[in-house]
């Protein structure tokens, strides 16, 4: 809690969370937006050629993935802390908050079992393993969990 | 210097307003030639207008709301007659909607296969002359706004004002303000929506742009219908906010520059679809996009980010939610 504390009091958090100016609290969520965009959309066009769409495309062609997933997290961990910090006490002890950072947490682990079957395998591998299209699935509900989590987190919680 | 919403918006829509029924007109007579001529080409010309005269009737449809919005309290016009020719035209809407979405799949499968499963054109082609009926029975109910001396029952003019909640719009405007869910649902669903159309619109552009250069381009074709369907979950949600709260749009300059990108990028959609260039008999192996067509990726990928800005910062810039 006293973390928590002292998050709200850093000047950068109580810039984010009280400017008027249009490059605190309303750019950095509309990047945490556009990180989202491309973090899931990237992550769920690895699904879908897991689960059959583009089966002709080989597995090794999708390094791409993640990279753009290593951008849109690396854009949400910061643009989240900026958000999280302002109202720290208030997000770090709201249950709904808590549900959506294990459901990011949830998504992004399975990026990370996938990673190495896509990039590690055989350059021109095109079947898809049983347990890859299970990690499909989870990385597919999780990461629309995430979202309704995240977007609720408004309703959910008075902020 | 002058906002992008300083311009009267009942010009706007008196300027766009005869886009859906010229250009449905546009539409059939480019099929109906195709189908006696059986001139293949013709025909996708067709369907490309019908696409394009669907994406183009958002911004008419839109225009019309915030006519609406200005007009309503002024003395001669009838409150009434706007809502009836409202209520038309969201009828004419959902149907040109979906007829381009059966003229997106036609062409989609065109390039895919050379043809379309047999019947979609014709189905698309009925959906047209479907839509132009019920857009023409909007129009003239919308001239009959501010021209009562050409209606066809003079004394229906008359006629005292019935009750408003009586409008479909006005019945969708009740739910999405007042139901605890559906707001937030359409939301959560139009998130979703965006990460699923933001993703298979940065497969294809990133493929144009030369990353995954062994794949056909073909292979990244067939994701497209994936990015339609984000886009019309998108279509839906973001037709019930406008609906549901239209002055939280109509002044708001995020929302117009929301929709000039999005016009671009639904262009831009169209142009890959039936994007010519990486298919056989030419070379599809390591296939590489002309400069322009990177420069096209790219104007691709920015006004998507541009859609999504605008739309992120509606709350912040202009009008507060």
């Amino acid at each position: 809690m006293a973390l928590l504390v002292w998050l709200e009091s850093l000047p950068l958090a109580i810039w984010v969370h009280e400017s008027p100016s249009v490059w605190a609290q309303p750019t950095v969520l509309t990047l945490h937006t556009m990180g989202m965009g491309v973090l899931v959309g990237a992550s769920w066009m690895l699904d879908l050629r897991l689960l059959g769409i583009g089966r002709n495309i080989p597995l090794s062609s999708f390094g791409w993935v993640f990279r753009a997933v290593m951008v849109g997290l690396i854009v949400n961990l910061v643009t989240g802390i900026l958000l999280f910090a302002g109202r720290a006490t208030l997000w770090g002890t709201a249950f709904p908050f808590l549900v959506k950072m294990l459901l990011v947490v949830a998504s992004a682990a399975t990026l990370m079992p996938l990673r190495s079957y896509v990039l590690h395998g055989d350059p021109n591998q095109r079947e898809v393993s049983g347990r890859a299209r299970l990690l499909a699935i989870a990385s597919i509900v999780a990461w629309s969990g995430a979202i309704t989590a995240g977007r609720l987190l408004a309703y959910l919680v008075a902020g | 210097m002058p906002s992008i919403t300083s311009f009267n918006i009942a010009h706007l829509h008196l300027l766009l307003n005869h886009v859906p029924t010229v250009g449905a007109i546009l539409a059939l007579g480019l099929l109906i030639v195709a189908f006696v001529r059986r001139d293949e080409p013709l025909k996708l010309a067709g369907l490309e207008v019908l696409f394009a005269i669907a994406l183009l009737t958002l911004p008419v449809y839109m225009s019309g709301v915030a006519a609406h919005q200005k007009l309503k309290n002024q003395p001669g016009i009838s409150d009434d007659a706007m809502r009836v020719h409202q209520d038309a035209a969201l009828d004419g809407f959902a149907v040109t909607e979906f007829a381009g979405f059966v003229a997106w799949i036609a062409l989609w499968q065109s390039r895919r296969r050379g043809r379309a499963t047999p019947g979609l054109v014709p189905a698309a082609t009925v959906l047209a002359i479907l839509a132009l009926v019920i857009m023409s029975r909007a129009a003239t109910l919308g001239g009959d706004i501010r021209h009562p001396e050409i209606r066809a029952d003079v004394s229906a003019a008359s006629e005292p004002a019935g009750d408003p909640e009586r409008f479909v719009a006005s019945k969708i405007s009740v739910i999405m303000v007042n139901s605890p869910w559906a707001w937030p649902a359409s939301e959560t669903i139009h998130f979703l929506g965006l990460s699923l159309s933001f993703g298979v619109l940065l497969a294809v552009n990133l493929r144009i742009l030369g990353v995954m250069k062994r794949v056909p381009f073909a292979e990244v074709h067939r994701l497209l219908p994936w990015g339609l369907l984000g886009f019309g979950a998108n279509l839906v949600t973001g037709m019930l906010f406008f609906i549901g709260q239209p002055n939280q749009y109509i002044d708001s300059p995020p929302f117009y520059w929301k929709m000039v990108f999005l016009m671009i990028a639904g262009a831009n959609f169209l142009y890959l679809t039936v994007f010519r260039k990486a298919w056989p008999p030419v070379s599809n192996d390591a296939w590489d996009a002309s400069v322009a067509d990177k420069a096209m990726a790219v104007v691709s990928l920015f006004s998507w980010l541009a859609v999504l800005y605008g739309g992120r910062m509606l709350p912040f810039i202009g009008h507060a939610f």
